[in-house]
């Protein structure tokens, strides 16, 4: 064969070439494709259903008020009202007061017995709820148990103010609506933290086994130093390593990004109010998130993976990497402060708070994904860099 | 045509290892050059310089008129290289291997998979061609090796160890390709420790000793020199112990 028949490639055209390679290295490696990919569209709906199901379970006992009433007899109309709203009306025991101080009792409605006497002589009538705020398990049937009675004084005013000819809007001229600015520390945040926690750690899991594999692996296998003697630098080699595990890394977060958003849209999910939405504009709103992330993850990978002279060694070096990126979302939702702004410049937290900001609904401000994505792409650089050079190394190269 | 004059490589802060230490030596088209010397000699790190993977610390060496240093793309493009390292994609076909490396020296299309089959036909790997790596045994592996550091028909083919781990007829096998590969006009160096190699295998042999030359010639011409009946003992003398050598 003469030389005529060799074409000039250019960097571009070198970088392909291996990405191809590496694609089909990745894809023959079934076992680790298809336990990274499974993983992925699994893991998600999983969660996601005990979460909801637990949940659940919490609302159905909120709703199923049980209420020890003292002296029911003495408000049958109230009584009756109660029974329609679906409470289980029960005689308290006569120690009710210290039962609830001790905890055994959540909340008790006691009803005065002048309550028929002081209807008929047009007075207020005293119904006494008493329960111990502190509890925090008691909170949900206090808070119903008052909503039931406010409802009660509602209903029974408007129809005294219909019989004397007036609009019930007169007694009401505040209209008070509750706007429930709920933070991650309150109810159904857990499912909120967990969605975007799950799409945060996918961006990583979905590209260890393949980096490493693509690193310590050929490392180990001893195919680096003839590679690198064809006419290839190092940054061409580790641009179209680093493109092809991004590429996978990608596939690994659509993947679980759709198993959210399937199962959240179409799975017949117990009855209980969802804390967001997670409807087609949030999930392209988490892949525009992810994204810094789907090109620094695997770049870092990339470079620490080079580091390790066989698999096991690379292994043991990105148990750091997964510590510090599953644990900075867990440590920003238990500082239940508000976020400083600066945290917006840190790769993966701020990633956490925009994933948390998109799930609430909000948009998410062009400058703000800029100032998230800064970091990532400059640190992106660096590892490729970085990987480059370590590349050029003989021991490196040389490793058998 | 291989030209090496006065190449350095030392290692160490404060470069105290001198591994190659103004080595000289020039290797001739349709020929084969043995790198003859005791583990730990340099041979290694002269090959890798030469193959463009390390830079030289001083000297210079050239490939075909092209330096190593300043023109090491169009050398790249020359050479094929076995190195020490000799691994391969054991997901991948034989064949795929080979494409690989074929495709990064800028061939492609039918003209290339027309080069891969004669290679490895050549080899006697044509049945195994379409298998994965994955199981192949180490000569196997070493012709798969040799067909992908020879798809772009370098002019210059550079082997470090070539026999290393093979059994003999993987050996003998690969005399054979040499010698074809020596009478289609190509220079060919090759390192080893291994003394009877160098007399079977090679048209002139280089003598390497604590990273410099300590004698070249072809075999005739080393035991005029040294005056000894047998090639082995005239090695031995001129590297002064047989230490690290392999008959």
């Amino acid at each position: 064969m003469s030389a005529s028949e060799k074409v000039r490639i250019g960097a571009i055209g070198r970088i392909a070439i291996i990405v191809g390679k590496e694609l089909t290295d990745i894809v023959r490696d079934r076992r680790t494709m298809l336990i990274t990919l499974l993983m992925a569209m699994a893991a998600g709906p999983i969660f996601l259903a005990l979460i909801l199901n637990m949940a659940a379970n919490q609302a159905e006992r909120a709703r199923e008020l049980r209420l020890p009433v003292d002296g029911a007899g003495n408000a049958p109309a109230l009584i009756a009202f109660l029974e329609r709203q679906q409470v289980a009306i029960v005689t308290a025991p006569p120690d009710y007061e210290a039962r609830i101080r001790r905890g055994d009792l959540d909340v008790v409605l006691a009803i005065d017995a002048d309550f028929e006497q002081s209807v008929a002589a047009g007075k207020p009538a005293t119904v006494r709820l008493v329960y111990d705020r502190s509890r925090d398990r008691a909170r949900a049937a206090i808070d119903s148990a008052e909503a039931l009675l406010r409802a009660y004084n509602r209903q029974w005013g408007t129809q005294r103010l219909l019989l004397r000819g007036i609009a019930p809007q007169v007694a009401s001229p505040l209209d008070v609506q509750g706007v429930d600015l709920a933070t991650p520390q309150q109810s159904g945040a857990l499912i909120l933290f967990l969605v975007a926690y799950y799409g945060l750690f996918a961006s990583l899991m979905g590209s260890i086994a393949v980096a490493l594999d693509a690193t310590a692996g050929e490392r180990e296998r001893g195919s680096l130093e003839p590679l690198l003697a064809t006419p290839l630098s190092t940054l061409q080699l580790a641009v179209g390593k680093w493109l092809a595990i991004g590429a996978f890394d990608l596939l690994v977060v659509l993947l679980t990004l759709a198993g959210f958003y399937l199962t959240l849209n179409f799975a017949p999910l117990p009855a209980i109010g969802v804390p967001f939405l997670f409807g087609s504009a949030e999930l392209v709103r988490f892949v525009a998130i992810l994204l810094p992330l789907v090109m620094l993850l695997p770049a870092v990978l990339l470079y620490v993976g080079l580091r390790g002279r066989t698999l096991k060694e690379a292994q043991s070096n990105v148990s750091a990497l997964v510590f510090v990126v599953s644990i900075v979302p867990v440590v920003q939702l238990f500082l239940q402060k508000k976020e400083p702004a600066w945290l917006l410049w840190v790769p993966v937290s701020s990633q956490y708070t925009l994933l948390t900001r998109a799930l609430r609904g909000d948009v998410i401000a062009m400058a703000d994904w800029l100032q998230s994505a800064a970091l990532p792409l400059l640190l992106t650089a660096a590892a490729l860099t970085a990987a480059a050079r370590l590349l050029r190394r003989e021991d490196v190269f040389a490793g058998r | 045509m291989i030209v090496v004059d006065g190449l350095v490589k030392t290692f160490g802060k404060r470069g105290e290892i001198r591994a190659v230490d103004g080595a000289t030596f020039s290797a001739d088209d349709a020929a084969i050059t043995g790198l003859l010397g005791p583990n730990g000699a340099g041979k290694t790190t002269l090959l890798r310089m030469l193959a463009t993977l390390i830079p030289p610390d001083a000297g210079f060496a050239s490939i075909d008129g092209l330096d190593i240093v300043r023109e090491r793309d169009g050398v790249r493009g020359r050479i094929g290289v076995l190195s020490d390292a000799r691994g391969l994609y054991a997901r991948l076909t034989a064949r795929e291997n080979v494409r690989y490396y074929g495709r990064l020296h800028g061939l492609g299309g039918t003209a290339l998979e027309a080069r891969i089959d004669a290679l490895l036909g050549q080899l006697g790997l044509a049945a195994l061609a379409d298998r994965r790596t994955q199981g192949f045994s180490q000569g196997e592996k070493m012709k798969v090796a040799i067909a992908r550091a020879l798809v772009h028909d370098p002019a210059t083919i550079m082997l470090d160890e070539p026999t290393s781990g093979l059994d003999v007829m993987s050996i003998r096998g690969l005399r054979e390709q040499l010698f074809a590969l020596r009478a289609a006009g190509k220079c060919i160096l090759l390192s080893t420790h291994v003394m009877q190699e160098v007399a079977l295998l090679c048209d002139r042999i280089v003598i390497l000793g604590h990273g410099r030359v300590q004698a070249a010639g072809t075999g005739a011409e080393l035991l005029t020199r040294t005056g000894e009946a047998s090639l082995e003992d005239a090695f031995v003398r001129l590297l002064g112990s047989a230490e690290g050598l392999a008959a």
